[in-house]
């Protein structure tokens, strides 16, 4: 009976990781957003170390914030589309009609995001290896794996985020998504360390997960973290925002079935 | 005692007020019994609250107070259950719009936890009883309309249900696909004892199809009965027209017999209401054929679920106007 049980969650999870990877088949526009975009961000980024004539620690210091942040994109993308998709489409009550959970449905999404971003991930690190003499498998697969980790559990909540927008919101919430990688642009220490923002934004910096993930990843290369650990206050962090993430999620749910936007968006 | 199919109690729903716009009480109170098996149909102006009460059966929309059981399960704290036992089609449903007709019902397999090689059967099954299997490859955007409600149809016996809720299932089709839908619904409600509850503005498909009907009218359930019940609830008058040559006389002479009104005539035709047409009709012969007029043609037109549909909608509470 357990096995069963298991084998129907199992499918359940499964039928929202089909649906993301036959939208990535079939629309070349996604690919685009998974490959494209990232590598043309890495180009210039790094081009531009080039232009300044950089030191190569500095060189290490940028190209891990561009392509973290790459991660966190690609990552929660696949967790926005998944509603966004349906939203766009018109077939939410459709789907929200059968016995899945935000579980299923979280996890089948995040499991294609972490596969998309895993790839890009790969093909990044070869590129800034071959053109701009960084390797990110110098520090070890361990940290690698642990850095890893923290990205795509930071980019699951920026999806989960999305997706409670979009319950609410409709079609209009991946402006929210585009807005939340912003504001970890800004504050997260992508092109520059946390130390260098005004004491009000430093405050803020320090609220996201991001932030200590580049923190200690670089640590690695030769430029030390603020905090002791950096790596547990990020995986704290993330928890935590995972958990209030997934309660926005479940009451933007329990909204639009209450109030009837859930229909409306199916109009 | 057998528990209904789906039995609720009190049902209010209120949608909050947005924009400029202000709240709507959509449900004022609604009480429902389906029998398991049954064929149900819910009538009702636009904006009488069938889609609203559709919704909150199949758990995408909540309720704001009453209670019920659909399948047994409770409508307020087992949605999860009741969501492995129901289905829903609605008219002009959508789905992702690049995925074919295959991959739709496979994805909706998945997210009803059917294993692969079942998927696939019961795929085939609904394809070939829908007549989708030449389009099994098409993207849904490349459908026809009544091919798209064929899919929504099949996407939703997907998992077998119980309880299949259809909110105008025929809606803007043509004839001949509404036909095939009504026949296969029929087929497979004969097969399985699934029980239906079906929205319709298509009298004809409620009267084939239900074997009860119940009428919403801003919010509340007027009526609730089988076809025929409802035609004699509201005081229907069968009306006779007769035509033929040298009636000029026949709207004095029937004028007397008791149980006809509203007559009128010229000396070719002559139409009246009849309170029973077992008993006026012989009485009307016998004063009209003396008088040397000659009958050509009788007819007998008898009320339709239309025109209680139309009585229903116009009538006020207190209102228990004699139509015709």
């Amino acid at each position: 009976m357990y096995l069963l049980h298991l084998q129907t969650n199992l499918i359940q999870i499964n039928a929202f990781f089909f649906k993301i990877w036959l939208i990535t088949r079939k629309r070349v526009f996604h690919i685009f957003e998974i490959l494209f975009w990232p590598a043309i961000g890495l180009i210039s980024v790094g081009l531009l170390t080039r232009f300044l004539d950089l030191e190569p620690n500095m060189v290490s210091f940028i190209l891990i914030g561009v392509i973290a942040l790459s991660i966190v994109q690609i990552g929660q993308l696949d967790i926005s589309y998944i509603i966004l998709y349906s939203v766009w489409n018109k077939s939410l009550k459709q789907e929200l009609a059968a016995p899945i959970t935000i579980f299923h449905l979280i996890t089948g999404a995040w499991m294609m995001g972490v596969i998309h971003s895993l790839v890009v991930f790969c093909l990044l690190s070869l590129f800034s290896f071959y053109a701009f003499g960084f390797r990110f498998l110098d520090q070890g697969l361990v940290p690698l794996a642990l850095f890893y980790s923290g990205l795509a559990l930071t980019s699951a909540v920026v999806g989960i985020i999305v997706c409670a927008l979009a319950f609410r919101f409709g079609g209009r919430a991946h402006v929210g998504a585009t807005s939340i990688v912003s504001i970890m642009i800004l504050l997260s220490g992508i092109y520059y360390p946390v130390r260098v923002l005004p004491q009000p934004l430093k405050a803020l910096s320090a609220c996201i997960p991001l932030t200590y993930f580049l923190e200690y990843f670089r640590s690695l290369v030769g430029f030390p973290a603020s905090i002791e650990n950096p790596l547990a206050a990020g995986y704290s962090l993330v928890a935590i925002y995972l958990i209030l993430a997934t309660g926005a999620m479940l009451y933007a749910i329990h909204y639009s079935k209450k109030s009837g936007i859930l229909l409306k968006m199916s109009e | 005692m057998i528990q209904p199919a789906i039995e609720i109690h009190g049902i209010h729903k209120i949608y909050p007020a947005t924009g400029g716009n202000p709240a709507t009480h959509a449900l004022k109170g609604i009480d429902l019994t389906v029998d398991h098996g049954m064929i149900f149909c819910i009538l009702g102006p636009n904006g009488a609250g069938k889609t609203t009460l559709i919704s909150i059966l199949s758990g995408l929309l909540y309720p704001d107070a009453g209670t019920g059981y659909v399948g047994g399960f409770d409508l307020l704290r087992d949605r999860r259950r009741i969501r492995w036992i129901v289905n829903l089609a609605s008219g002009q449903a959508n789905f992702t719009d690049n995925f074919t007709v295959e991959e739709t019902l496979t994805y909706f397999g998945m997210l009803y936890g059917l294993p692969k090689a079942d998927r696939k059967k019961k795929a085939d099954e609904l394809m070939g009883f829908f007549e989708l299997g030449s389009h099994r490859r098409i993207p849904f955007n490349q459908l026809s309309t009544g091919l798209k409600q064929r899919l929504a149809l099949a996407k939703s016996l997907i998992n077998d249900p119980k309880i299949l809720f259809l909110d105008e299932p025929t809606v803007g089709l043509d004839p001949r696909v509404s036909l095939l839908i009504r026949s296969r619904l029929q087929e497979w409600h004969q097969k399985r004892g699934t029980t239906i509850i079906l929205t319709t503005h298509q009298m004809d498909e409620a009267e084939q199809l239900s074997d009860r009907i119940a009428f919403l009218r801003d919010g509340q359930c007027v009526r609730i009965g089988g076809a025929e019940e409802l035609k004699r609830s509201i005081q229907f008058h069968e009306r006779i027209t007769i035509r033929g040559r040298g009636l000029e006389r026949a709207p004095e002479l029937i004028g007397r017999i008791p149980g006809v009104s509203d007559i009128r005539g010229d000396r070719n035709q002559v139409m009246c209401r009849v309170d029973s047409r077992q008993k006026c009709l012989n009485s009307i012969l016998e004063a009209v054929l003396p008088s040397g007029a000659i009958i050509e043609h009788i007819d007998i037109t008898r009320p339709t679920l239309g025109d209680v549909f139309v009585a229903l909608a116009n009538q006020s509470d207190t209102d228990q106007r004699v139509l015709f």
